[in-house]
Formats: C-alpha cells, structure tokens, sequence
C-alpha cells in the first residue's frame, strides 16, 4: 500500500486525508497487539514482546500456557484430555456452562466417530457407548442438544465420502477451533479476564463502521484495504523463517563491526 | 421514554442548504472558535454596549477588568485546559491579546460526558491550544508524504506537529452562548452572554417580540442536546418562548411562530412549531419568573422534549409510545441538513431577564439520568451509554457483522493473526515476529494433526532490515543519537539525504540528550565538599568533579549548539531556525528542564524522533510507513466519525474509549 501512489478519485484523497489525521499512538498499539497474545495463548511471543516493546507483563505465563495447553489438546481431538485439563483449572468452568460442556461432549463423540470411520473395519461401539453415557443424559435438558446429538450420530450412518455439507462440517477442524476458542473465553471469564482480545473488538467494529457507513451511502471509497496484502512478504515456513533470521542477525553482527 | 413530536409543518421542509446569518460570518470550525481569533461577541458587546441604564445590570456594572478576571477563574476553566498548557501562557499571551476574553467558554455539558463527541471536541481543543503554542516545526515539501507520528492520546503532540492539525470542519462545536449578531438588537447580553435582558420600550403588538439564538447549532453528533433557561424576571404580561430555530426564523417573532422554529410558551404552556400561530398544542404546565425550563432534541428520534424546574414534561402529555414517535412523519430527520440553534423569544415588556445554562454549571434536570435510560429505548443507539449493560445491545450487533470481507479469503482468527504478524514485522520486534510465528506454526499443526492436507503455511514478513531499524529505534529510545546516527548512515544513508528535515532533527535531539545529560549533573544532590560550596561562587573551579564534569558537558553541548546553527542558518536544508532559537535557550537557564521550553527535553521526545526516523527508512524500502493493524485502527476511526455524523450509531461509539480501556 503506497500512500503516494494515491491518485484516483477526489473521494479517495478525501478519505485518505482524513485517515492522516487519525494517529493511533504507539503505546496504544501495542497494548492491543499484547493484549492479543495474552489473550488468544501466545505465551512466547508476549514475553519477547514484553522485552522488545518494553511493556510490563502483567499476566503469569504459566497461566497463559495451561491455556494453551487446551487449546492444543481439543485442536488435536484430545477432548478428554482438554476437560480433564479444565477441571483441574476449575470444575466451574464446565458446571456453569452446560452449553460448552455438551460441545465438548459432543466434539468428543465426532472425534470417536472420527476414528471409526478411519479405521476400516472397526467398530463403531465405543462411540455408540459414548453417546449412550455421556450425551443421552443430557440431550433432553434443551432440545438443541437433542437436534445436536442426532445429527452427530446420523455420521454414523452415511458413508464418509457421501456427507451432505451440514455433516460434512462436523469433521472440518472448524468445529475444532470453534470450540477451543469457546473454551478459551470460558476460562478467561472465569478467571476475571476479558473473554476476548481487544483486537478482535477492534476489527469487528472496523467491518460494522464499514457496514453502516455503506448503509447509510456516505462518501466513502468503494474498497477499503486494510494493506495486509501488498506489502512485500518474504513468503517462508515457519522453518525457513529461524534459518533466514540466524542468517540475518549473523550478518548483523558483521555490519556491527564494521560500525563500531 | 415518550419524547414530545414537534411535527414540522408541511410548508417547511427541509431545504438543503441556507444562507448563515447575515451580520457576522458564522466560524466555520471549531478551531477558529477555540482559537481567540475570531471576533468574539461577547468581546465586542462588553465594549461597544452603553454603560448600565437597568438596576438590573449587576454584571455591567462591574469593572472591565473583574469581568476578565471572572471568566477566567470560572469553574470549568480548570478542568478545560490541559494541564500541560500552563507552560505556553507566554506564548498565549504574545499570540493573543486577551485569551480569557477572546476564548468562548469551552464547555463540558455533564451529560455528554465520555461521549465520542466531547472527545473529539477536546482533541481538537487541544491540538489548537498545542498549535498555538507550537507552530509546526517543518513545512517542507518533502516529507509531507510521510506519515504523521504520533499518537495525540499520551500527549507527544506537545513535541512535534508536523504539518495542519486535524481539520474540523464536519466537527461543530457545541452552542457556548448568545449570539451578540443573530438576535433582536433591542436585546442585551450579559455574564458572558449566558445572560439576555429586554430594557427597551413597551410594545403591545401581538406579533412582534425579541428573540435570540446561541452562537452555534446544536450538533446532531451528540444525540441529545440540551439546554436549560432559567426565568430570572419578567413582568406580568410578558411571554416567554423557549426552543430552538433555524436561522430562517425570524428574530423579530417568538420562537414556534415561525417556519423551522419549534418551542414551549410559558404563558399558555403550549408547544408550538413551525408557522402553526396561535395553534400550538396543550403540552405542559405554565412557567414564569423563578422557574427554569429545559429544551432538549433527541436526534436520534427526531424529537424535542422539555422540561421544567426539573421535571419531565414529556410524560405528563403521554404523548404515545416509541411507535407513534418514531413511525410518524413528524420527527425532523427531514431537517438533518437544518442547523438548529437553542433560541429563546420574549414579547417586548421589559422588564425580562432570562439566564441560559449551555452546561456551563449543573443542569436543574438530571439531564445526565435521562440520556442513560434513553438509550434503553432506542436499539441503535444502546452504546449511547457507559454502563456495560446498556452497551451490549450494539456490542452485539457489531459482534454480529461477518469479519470475512475485510481481507477474502482470510477467516478472522486468520486476519488477527496476519494483522500482528504484519505489525510485528513492520514494526522492528524481530523476536517476538519469530516466537509469534512459531506459536502459530504449531498451533496450526495441531490442528491439522493426522490429515493429508499440508501445513499451512504461515507467512511473516521477515528481514535483516526490521533488525537494522530496531537497533535505529533502540539507540534513539535510548537516547543514544550518535549510535542511531551511525547505524542510520550505514544501512540508510540516503534516508538521511532524502529527509534533511529528519537529519536535523535527530541532531536537535543530540543537541537535546547533551543538555539532559549536564542537567542530570547539575541537579544531582551536591555531594558533602560541593556542600560547602556557594554554587555560583565555585561554579567555574575544575576542582570540583560535578561542576567540573557539569561544565565540561555543557561546553560541549554548547559548541555541538553552535555547530548546529553554523550547519543550519536558516530553514533550508531541513533547519528549522525556530526549533534551534527554542532549543538553544535552554542553555541560558540554571534549570532548564523547568523553563518554558523544557518540554523539548522529556524523554517522550525521543519516540516522536524514533518513529519519524523509522517511517521515513520504510517509505525509503517502498514499504507502508504504517502497518495494516495502524490503518485498520485509522479506518476504524474515520468510519465510526462518518457514521456519527448525523446523529447515527456512530455517535455513542467511542473507538479507543470502547476499544483500549
């Protein structure tokens, strides 16, 4: 995104004008981008950026990282392991919020079902048994639960490369995240915290502004870019990326020399 | 809440635009309001009006000069000015003959409170106040590309401003006081125009009266305006009208008798609106002397209500539930491109004596209550608020817009992340860019655990230059200027030659860290033997190692002072001939971190500096000088602005209050 570049419509210059005028301090920004990492599980990034950007943390990072460890276990489909984990934060946190408990519960029973169906040949008992133990009890307490749980068990009944969307869905790792991120809010309203990261506050009411301002036709651009694209990215993996930094900060360490 | 419709006639809709009111140019931005410069009537009324002719002109009484002294010891005054502002009372002074006088009040209605509104209205107060004091340092061609630095929220702007202020033309200040040029000119004002008497002589006719409007429209931004109008005399026949107009309203007619004019009579308790003479509708109770009558418009509806020595009177007409408000044509939304200005109106029997309050001192109506609970009934505007409940309502519908549009294909856990990472990378933090991206690799690992898919991968701009500008950006933090000279030299030097004015700059600042480097000297508790020492009598004896070292690190400062301004004589070559001549005097201080630019030498200083310096060797890499994160929050801004405009949802969201805090 260059700024110079800029030539268009009077619209635009308008617009962009009156985006010059708005000057987000530093210190703001970066309050927002370490709220982020607390907040979404980022334990080794916060604490480089508390060095680097010279910003107390105020948040212990084990804390930070017993969430993260959540996170990672339902990501993997480890959901026993991640209500184990829960429980042992605070058993509150699933008594309080039958909703998340019965996601969970039931983000369990596609996991198993997950695993039959991969499996060819086995059989499909331990999730039926599942279902019978953990989910019927429950089903009847709301009847979106009941809706939840048969269709959940209908992947047991269609072969797995024939699933309409709806079932299909179960089994992207979506629903995975989903409900990580749900975990997630649960155990930081349960500790006091902001269930989410200011920033996504942030671009949330970036796109209702935007919305409403359309609605209502005021004169703004037709597109509004955000510039994430554009700006030139050295595209790597994450292993690439420890390469190319050890490289730089050797030849660095030369330039160093060469100054001093 | 039943507000009261005020139906605007047929006959006076909503022209789109009119011409301002004749005799005096009407200011245009706030700025200009703000700024003393422009004539101000209350000025121009104080000197031109006749000596006292009424007992009842206890304030023209008083000496010029007492009045000075009263406005600018008044209550809100205090709380108006920041703080920091005392130290450009000189400059103030030498700008502005009179700045108490010359300023309308800036005033802080209590139920605007924490409003985005009353926010933007003091940044730019105080980027005014700041202009004022601080003309811009650099005007040069060359670096008007680049972008602004800072960050008006923690006060950098006290350091450097690089080119115009926000201009604040769709920002309209709120109405301070009467206006001493759109009234009937048989009126007076008095008590900082808060006041307004009728003295002259009797006239019986029916149709003529004195009316008067405030300086400024009431600004839909806000979402309820409201003012209040105490009866402090009128004689028994008089009659009193008070509301507000458009400047199509005559000011020989009371106000409601004419077209785009809408008020509340006291003699007969009826609302009028617009031509409807004499047909005005039952509203409320009657009100004379020693009674205080609230107006206030909801622009959100579309509605006025009013109010009298405290009480709603909107309710007592049970004027119809929301549907009937807001289903009606009634509401004035058709008038959105109709200022309308507080305006109160009096038949010409003097004695008449009415006191404006435009919340310069607590309203009588708890105004402040209102605009809380309002917000209950209308669901748009349920941020209106600053309790959390109340808030929720909009929470909610901006948690239910789809972030998806914002950067297709990315899903918005994606977009977060993408936008740190960006910033991270832009912006320097080489260690946290990494040990963010690798918490996202293996975040993204685990979830793709045992499908074919390949790892996404994540992309994280990445570079030997981020570390070279952090090292630039530590140095200058640091106060380091010759480490961030050199770095910037070898890895930038053309930067340096492409943006003179930032080579000064980050010179001024050595200039700058060499002067705090010897008042940190000089100020350090005298050791026991310099104790002994009348200061000024050893001061020159190099057998002392504080004064001496003292001495030694102003020398230098002094002669790297004088290099300076050999270097740069005047203002070419990115110099700044005003920055020097502010700078260098500190020098002639035994405190200067005291004196009056002591500013110069916070430290705070040293960022503005740093994140020129940083912008500049971006834009010179043919990158964005700001990270998209920045551009998002900048967006966000401007978007919310447009949408407060008229009154819309946008008025009751505040971005960084409702964002950051």
């Amino acid at each position: 995104m260059s700024r110079t570049s800029s030539t268009a419509t009077p619209t635009w210059h308008h617009f962009e004008r009156k985006l010059e005028e708005v000057k987000p301090s530093k210190t703001d920004i970066n309050y927002l981008v370490m709220d982020y990492l607390v907040t979404n599980g980022y334990p080794a990034a916060a604490k480089k950026f508390s060095a680097e950007a010279n910003i107390q943390l105020t948040t212990d990072l084990q804390a930070i990282q017993e969430r993260v460890d959540i996170r990672t276990a339902i990501h993997s489909g480890d959901i026993q392991v991640a209500v184990e984990k829960i429980n042992e934060l605070n058993p509150q946190i699933l008594d309080e919020d039958p909703s998340l408990h019965f996601a969970l519960l039931r983000l369990q029973l596609v996991e198993l079902i997950r695993v039959s169906m991969d499996t060819p040949g086995s059989d499909i008992t331990s999730a039926l048994d599942f279902a019978t133990s953990q989910l019927a009890p429950r089903a009847p307490t709301n009847p979106q639960f009941l809706a939840d749980l048969e269709r959940t068990l209908a992947l047991l009944i269609f072969p797995s490369d024939k699933l309409d969307p709806a079932l299909a869905s179960l089994l992207d790792p979506a629903l995975r995240k989903d409900i990580a991120a749900r975990v997630n809010e649960a155990i930081l309203q349960n500790q006091g915290a902001r269930r989410e990261a200011r920033l996504r506050n942030l671009v949330k009411l970036r796109a209702f502004a935007e919305q409403k301002a359309r609605d209502s036709k005021k004169d703004i651009p037709d597109t509004l870019d955000i510039g994430l694209v554009g700006d030139s990215h050295n595209t790597s993996n994450s292993n690439d990326l420890a390469t190319n930094v050890s490289d730089t900060l050797m030849s660095n360490s030369d330039n160093d020399q060469m100054i001093s | 809440m039943s507000d009261v419709p005020l139906p605007l006639s047929g006959g006076a809709r909503a022209p789109t635009s009119y011409p301002s009111i004749s005799s005096i140019p009407r200011r245009s931005s706030y700025a200009s309001v703000v700024s003393g410069n422009a004539f101000s009537p209350s000025f121009s009324n104080l000197l031109t009006e006749s000596l006292p002719s009424s007992t009842f002109d206890r304030v023209h009484r008083a000496p010029f000069g007492v009045d000075a002294d009263m406005q600018m010891n008044s209550a809100w005054r205090p709380n108006s000015l920041p703080p920091h502002s005392r130290k450009y009372a000189g400059f103030l002074q030498s700008d502005v003959p009179h700045p108490g006088l010359l300023d309308p009040p800036f005033l802080t209605p209590s139920y605007l409170r924490n409003s985005r509104y009353l926010a933007r209205l003091e940044t730019a107060h105080r980027a005014k106040l700041t202009r004022d004091s601080n003309p811009p340092l650099s005007a040069s061609p060359s670096n008007a590309h680049l972008p602004r630095i800072a960050p008006s929220h923690r006060g950098m702007t006290y350091d450097i401003i690089e080119k115009e202020p926000p201009t604040t033309d769709s920002l309209s200040p709120l109405p301070s006081q009467w206006s001493s040029a759109d009234k009937y000119a048989g009126l007076e004002l008095s008590n900082d125009s808060f006041d307004v008497r009728y003295t002259g002589p009797v006239h019986k006719h029916d149709h003529e009266a004195a009316a008067l409007r405030a300086d400024h429209p009431m600004p839909p931004q806000c979402g309820i305006y409201y003012f209040e109008v105490k009866i402090e005399s009128k004689p028994k026949e008089g009659m009193i009208g008070i509301g507000f107009s458009s400047p199509k309203a005559s000011v020989e007619r009371l106000p409601g008798w004419e077209q785009e004019s809408w008020a509340y009579h006291g003699d007969d308790g009826k609302s009028f609106f617009g031509e409807s003479q004499g047909q005005g509708r039952a509203y409320g109770p009657t009100f004379t002397v020693g009674d205080t009558v609230g107006c206030g418009v909801n622009f959100s509806t579309g509605s006025a209500f009013f109010t009298k020595n405290g009480i709603f009177l909107g309710m007592s007409r049970g004027l119809g539930n929301e549907s009937q408000l807001t289903g009606s044509g009634n509401a004035f939304h058709e008038l959105r491109n109709v200022k309308l200005y507080p305006s109160v109106g009096m038949k010409k029997l003097p004695p008449v004596h009415l006191k404006a309050n435009f919340g310069q001192e607590p309203f009588v109506f708890d105004i402040d209550s209102m605009v809380r609970v309002c917000v209950g009934c209308f669901p748009w505007m349920k941020s209106a608020n600053f309790q959390q409940q109340e808030r929720e309502a909009i929470q909610h519908e901006i948690n239910a817009t789809p972030t998806t549009n914002l950067q297709p294909p990315l899903d918005e856990s994606t977009l977060l992340q993408e936008l740190v990472a960006q910033f991270l990378a832009h912006d320097g933090y080489v260690e946290t860019a990494r040990a963010f991206a690798g918490e996202v690799a293996s975040e993204t690992l685990a979830l793709q655990n045992g499908r074919n898919e390949p790892l996404k991968k994540y992309e994280v701009e990445e570079d030997h230059e981020a570390i070279n500008r952090n090292k630039i950006r530590s140095a200058i933090l640091d106060g380091d200027i010759d480490k961030a000279l050199k770095h910037t030299k070898a890895y930038y030097a053309n930067v340096l030659e492409a943006n003179p004015q930032i080579h000064f700059k980050l010179r001024c600042r050595k200039f700058l860290e060499m002067m705090r480097h010897s008042n940190e000297i000089s100020t350090r508790p005298p050791s026991a033997h310099s104790h002994e020492h009348a200061v000024f009598d050893h001061e020159m004896e190099l057998d002392d190692d504080t004064d001496g070292s003292f001495n030694q690190l102003l020398t230098e400062a002094v002669q790297y002072g004088q290099q300076l301004r050999a270097d740069y004589p005047n203002d070419e070559n990115g110099g700044d001939k005003k920055l020097l001549d502010d700078i260098f005097s500190l020098v002639a201080y035994p405190d200067p971190k005291r004196s009056v630019h002591g500013h110069y030498l916070e430290t705070k200083g040293r960022v503005a500096v740093a994140e020129e310096l940083n912008s500049a060797i971006l834009v010179s890499l043919g990158k964005s000088s700001a990270a998209a994160l920045e551009r998002l929050y900048q967006q966000t801004e401007v978007l919310v602005n447009e949408i407060s405009e008229d009154g819309g949802a946008g008025a009751f969201i505040n971005v960084r209050n409702d964002v950051l805090l």
